[in-house]
């Protein structure tokens, strides 16, 4: 009997302690914001249907994004919305001051541009890695390869990224000074 | 561009980074409430019945009307030991004095196909829901080691599991004589298959235990009948409250327990088909909330007299028979112990409803 208490409270520590976690990762990965409401509601629908499957501590939240991922897969091949879970998030993250049209400078549109070109799982590794903050094991287990070629293909798509970051620079005349400047903001 | 410039860059082109979080207000909240308020795993499906919501001790009571179920295995009996002597006829369902007509009743019942495991050793020692009209409801069948549990949702809803389950593995085909469906591997001894939507609703069939294969799990899977509703009915075990039983089985359990003004038991009739510990929390959680609106109105009106009476009959509940036997199986009785002392001592919680259930 306490197992079923201690399940849902599981889900509830499981749920406060990687929300925003998991928030982050559909926002990065959706064209508009409010699409992340569904991928985060469908996610921990899974999670709460499986909850005795969620596996300890910090190993947790590598299983929810590898849920997330599956999911994005499924948003991104145009699956039909399934429940209405969500729609109060929705409607916050499409009311809400969405994004700052002051940060969308150049820069980062030509960063975006070039991330976009760089080949599927290259981007996840290094999306995983500099925005959500994961580990090359971390990134290995979301992603189901291993550790050892997540550091190659991290270091590949770095190199890769440069030479786009070059390309989209020289073809838009733009010159992405926030480089020089934001550096040593952050004390480097 | 060393790496750091460069990852600094990426970081910088972060679309989270705009975002804030500050003014989600309650969306997060509100969306761990509706994913609780669903049935998770098909053995805890039983917690939709009690919406969830903050409190844990709500959770606590949900999960935990939920979940007891194994007190059946003692005196549960299989299927085949039922020879018909207490058969419960529909037509005796339906005779039940109620709010649904009787052949509205019958209508909706048997368009709800009933499983049974048609098997020696198995036996039935869980049972909850199977409404008229419900569409849901779910029944736990142990041998040895083994248990199967069953459970029915509505139609509507089977996309949206199929595509769960699909993140489970990969679907194999299967199904029971007469009925496919598709088979689900949790791993190597845990196995579901989920039959493919018939008369509004779809059921779900899973096997964990001891020794389970692929290959133990389409053998029993071979032992499934789909039956007709007065069979199904037949096949409870004694303990378990079948629609014909509903109306004697209050009159023992209310025996004690002080009856709020205007209770009418009939409101029990819909209940449906139950185990002992989950027709005990319908019956006191009736009672409850009856109460607990009698001892909220005297209190808006002033009437001290009828207040106190309220807080009298819900204190009593420490000593009601059906919360003490229920009280062994799991913490139904302290979940309404702790709102009957709270509202007794004029606390009323503003979930107080998820916290029993009430309408």
């Amino acid at each position: 009997m306490t197992s079923a208490i201690d399940h849902e409270d599981r889900f509830r520590r499981v749920y406060a302690d990687h929300f925003e976690a998991l928030l982050a990762y559909a926002i990065r990965r959706v064209d508009r914001p409010e699409d992340a409401s569904d991928i985060v509601a469908e996610t921990f629908l899974v999670a709460w249907r499986r909850v005795r499957e969620i596996p300890p501590d910090t190993e947790a939240k590598l299983w929810l994004y590898g849920v997330a991922r599956r999911v994005l897969a499924n948003h991104h091949r145009g699956d039909q919305r399934r429940d209405r879970l969500g729609d109060r998030l929705r409607q916050r993250l499409t009311g809400g001051p969405a994004v700052d049209p002051g940060t969308e400078v150049p820069d980062r549109l030509v960063v975006r541009a070039a991330l976009a070109r760089l080949g599927e799982l290259d981007r996840e590794v290094l999306t995983l890695t500099v925005w959500d903050g994961l580990e090359p094991r971390e990134v290995a287990t979301v992603l189901g390869v291993n550790a050892a070629a997540v550091r190659t293909r991290l270091s590949r798509a770095r190199g890769r990224l440069r030479e786009l970051i070059g390309d989209e620079r020289a073809s838009s005349g733009h010159v992405l000074d926030v480089l020089t400047r934001l550096i040593p903001e952050e004390g480097r | 561009m060393t790496d750091e410039q460069l990852d600094h860059l990426i970081r910088d082109a972060d679309p989270y980074r705009a975002i804030g979080l500050g003014h989600l207000d309650g969306a997060r909240q509100s969306l761990l409430e509706e994913i609780m308020s669903e049935p998770p795993q098909p053995r805890f499906a039983l917690r939709h019945r009690l919406a969830r919501r903050s409190a844990v001790v709500v959770a606590a009571a949900a999960v935990l009307v939920a979940l007891l179920p194994m007190a059946f295995v003692a005196g549960g009996r299989g299927w085949h030991e039922e020879n018909g002597s207490n058969v419960a006829t529909v037509e005796e369902t339906a005779a039940t004095p109620g709010p649904i007509d009787a052949a509205a009743a019958k209508e909706a019942a048997e368009k709800m196909p009933r499983l049974l495991v048609r098997e020696d050793g198995w036996t039935i020692v869980h049972v909850y829901g199977f409404r008229d009209g419900d569409g849901s409801g779910d029944i736990s069948f142990q041998k040895g080691t083994l248990l199967l549990d069953m459970n029915w949702y509505r139609a509507e809803s089977y996309d949206s599991y199929y595509q769960d389950r699909l993140q489970v593995s990969a679907p194999e085909a299967g199904g029971i004589v007469g009925w496919t469906g598709k088979v689900f591997t949790y791993s190597d001894n845990d196995f579901a298959i989920m039959l493919t939507p018939r008369d509004d609703v779809f059921v779900e069939l899973r096997l964990q235990g001891a020794g389970v294969t692929r290959a133990v799990f389409d053998e029993i899977l071979t032992h499934v009948e789909q039956v007709d509703v007065d069979t199904w009915l037949a096949a409870m075990p004694a303990d378990v409250i079948t629609p014909d039983r509903i109306s004697a089985k209050a009159d023992e359990l209310l025996a004690d327990i002080p009856l709020p003004p205007g209770f009418d038991k009939s409101d029990l009739d819909g209940a449906g088909t139950n185990d002992a510990y989950q027709f005990g929390a319908a019956v006191t959680g009736l009672v409850g909330c009856e109460w607990i609106a009698e001892w909220t109105r005297a209190d808006r009106a002033g009437d001290d007299a009828a207040r106190k009476r309220a807080a009298e009959a819900l204190t009593s509940s420490h000593q009601w028979k059906v919360l003490n036997d229920m009280n062994a199986e799991g913490d139904w009785p302290e979940v309404f112990w702790e709102l009957a002392d709270k509202v007794a001592d004029g606390d009323v919680p503003s979930t107080y409803k998820d916290w029993i259930g009430c309408k």
